[in-house]
């Protein structure tokens, strides 16, 4: 019995030493991403006041209210489809979710309102920062 | 397995009077346990290094910043060269003093000899691939100075095709550093050990 317990701690300790090497191996191998991507550009004629340009692919709204320019997330905080924009509000076509043009939820299932992305004003532009 | 394989890297028969520590100081068994450590961080270290010009440094700055012991490996790494080759110009210095190049062992002392100038060179290898001004000044000279041996021009344009820092270089700098010279640093060592073994020298690290 002796010798199967000496084993026994032999096994457990190289368990423990691979399972911390395997962990700080994950940890230098996920490196901080640090920089900001420009989701996109826009040239500032481009947005209407009180209008809004969707785009679907970057899955983007940039909305103007008078002076204050904002980008919405058009990815739906219910279940992530991609949302719809209306001239008065944003309906997502899975579960019937809708906001108001701000992106504060008028009626569920959704119950987050959708997050702003930063945007930038840089010359003659729009950029929004992820 | 592992006990069996390691057993089998044992000389059957040992001189008694080559097992005192004071004979070796295990520099020898050292210098590759540093080696060993090179390999193993080298490889690690490989993950983030981008081996062109404009982007080497800012790899180096990427990999210090943002990654986790990103600092302590490459420091690791660095350390252990100079180690290793302090180490080996100290084992060099045994054996010419313990006069162990001597007959039947002539053979082991070219083998060694060798051995030290290709860490050396590896070790010459290793210093451009960060890219800063130390990197590249310190290759140029070398680069130069190695002109004013036979044949060294030649030697030079196989090395640098396109001058010091320039793209071909720098990737024939990397290729040697992280293939080459290592491949032959360890099959020498093997050759080396076998030597050892054979000349019913000391135990392994001894």
């Amino acid at each position: 019995m002796a010798k199967s317990d000496q084993s026994r701690r032999k096994f457990i300790g190289t368990l423990i030493l691979s399972l911390a090497g395997l962990f700080s191996l994950g940890k230098f191998l996920s490196p901080r991403v640090p920089q900001q991507k420009i989701l996109l550009s826009v040239a500032k004629a481009e947005l209407p006041l009180d209008g809004a340009l969707v785009y679907r692919e970057a899955r983007v709204a940039l909305m103007r209210e008078g002076d204050a320019v904002y980008a919405l997330s058009l990815v739906c905080t219910h279940l992530g489809c991609t949302i719809n924009v209306t001239p008065t509000e944003l309906v997502c076509p899975c579960h019937g979710s809708s906001f108001d043009r701000r992106g504060v939820v008028l009626k569920g299932p959704a119950d987050r309102q959708l997050p702003r992305y930063q945007v930038v004003q840089r010359g003659e532009f729009f950029e929004v920062v992820v | 397995m592992v006990n069996e394989f390691l057993g089998h890297l044992f000389p059957r028969v040992v001189l008694r009077r080559n097992l005192a520590f004071s004979y070796t100081f295990c520099l020898g068994g050292l210098a590759f346990t540093a080696f060993l450590i090179l390999a193993a961080t080298g490889m690690l270290l490989l993950f983030y290094y981008q081996a062109s010009p404009e982007k080497a440094f800012n790899s180096i700055l990427f990999l210090e910043a943002s990654v986790w012991g990103g600092r302590y490996l490459r420091s690791l790494h660095r350390l252990s060269s100079h180690f290793m080759l302090v180490l080996l110009m100290l084992h060099t210095l045994r054996v010419i003093l313990t006069g162990a190049y001597q007959k039947p062992r002539e053979l082991n002392w070219v083998l060694g000899c060798g051995l030290l100038l290709l860490c050396v060179f590896e070790a010459y290898t290793g210093y451009l691939l960060p890219m800063d001004q130390l990197a590249l000044w310190a290759t140029q000279t070398g680069m130069e100075l190695l002109t004013i041996f036979p044949l060294g021009s030649y030697l030079r344009a196989i090395l640098v095709p396109d001058g010091v820092g320039q793209p071909m270089s720098l990737l024939r700098f990397y290729v040697l550093h992280i293939m080459l010279v290592p491949l032959s640093v360890l099959l020498l060592s093997f050759l080396h050990f076998y030597r050892i073994r054979k000349n019913k020298g000391v135990l392994p690290y001894l």
